[in-house]
């Protein structure tokens, strides 16, 4: 286990280089990658032998673990997550997996409390509404 | 967790394969990028390279003495993924044995949760072995599992990490989906 120093994604320490690098959605990667796919299709017969092994994990994977699918959708996700002061990292885990309730919110993405941003509960609870909704009308 | 992350890398072009004009040297540049960029597989800090989003930069090549080749140093886009200790993430169980479950998580397959790290499971033996609890929730092949990540190790020969992984923590364990 690496122990230089002491990562904790629960408290959002996990390296300033990580916490300034841009995090990206399982949806805004799985646009990307389908995108890349269907590129590879038009000029080769066999595209799926043009990707690496890393490449055609990650495609199944964002694939099944998106929860937006239409690129509308995914956008918006993202505008509404950018009003709440959250780094990248936390904004990430909260768009990928969607908690439905404010406890299990925290549960996700304990730095949300702890790091003394005035993120009240009804904050988040608007927050979570404001996603539910972009569900519901995609 | 995926990053967008940019490098700078160098890329070398064989003297036989430069050729005229400044699109066919583009596109050789551009095609040895993603040769290399598949190849590296993974590094420690960053994780696995998952792909190449934009070619920002391409810098004035210089020729290599005795060889001929010409390096060019490059300015790229890309995506990777990496595991952080503490992140919370969703995976889908692969293997099942006596004292444990094996888990794919985008690239990595092995995500290991520890029998000790899900303590009220129970093992199940049989063709098709699987784990449950009291309140039978099941944790065998193919079931999306919600984890907490307590380590992750960089095997540097196979370009590989390991990841151990833990259902001990709130609204952690089997998600319900419907093709189960």
């Amino acid at each position: 286990m690496s122990g230089e120093e002491e990562e904790n994604a629960a408290e959002l320490k996990i390296g300033d280089e990580f916490l300034k690098a841009k995090c990206l959605m399982n949806c805004e990667v799985s646009l990307i990658l389908e995108h890349k796919y269907e590129q590879l299709q038009q000029s080769s017969d066999d595209p799926m032998n043009q990707v690496s092994q890393v490449f055609e994990k990650s495609l199944q994977y964002v694939k099944r673990f998106s929860r937006y699918k239409n690129p509308d959708a995914v956008r918006q996700v993202r505008e509404i997550l950018a009003r709440y002061q959250l780094a990248e990292f936390e904004l990430c885990v909260l768009g990928n997996l969607c908690p439905e309730t404010v406890e299990e919110a925290i549960a996700m993405v304990p730095s949300i409390k702890t790091r003394g941003r005035a993120q009240d509960d009804e904050a988040i609870e608007k927050m979570l509404n404001d996603l539910s909704l972009i569900k519901k009308f995609e | 967790m995926f990053l967008k992350v940019q490098l700078s890398w160098n890329v070398i072009i064989a003297a036989e394969n430069l050729q005229q004009g400044s699109l066919m040297l583009q596109r050789a540049i551009l095609i040895r990028l993603l040769g290399d960029f598949a190849a590296k597989r993974a590094t420690k800090d960053l994780g696995y390279f998952t792909a190449v989003t934009t070619l920002d930069k391409v810098g004035e090549g210089k020729v290599r003495q005795h060889t001929g080749d010409v390096l060019f140093p490059v300015v790229f886009n890309g995506v990777t993924f990496k595991l952080f200790k503490g992140e919370i993430l969703e995976g889908v169980v692969h293997k099942v044995l006596k004292h444990g479950v094996f888990l794919r998580c985008g690239p990595i397959e092995h995500v290991y949760l520890s029998n000790m790290k899900m303590a009220d499971y129970r093992y199940f033996p049989g063709e098709n072995a699987y784990f449950m609890n009291e309140k039978a929730s099941k944790i065998a092949k193919d079931v999306t599992i919600r984890f907490v990540v307590i380590g992750t190790k960089w095997m540097e020969a196979e370009r590989e990490f390991q990841a151990l992984v833990s259902l001990e923590g709130d609204y952690l364990g089997p998600i319900a989906s419907p093709d189960i």
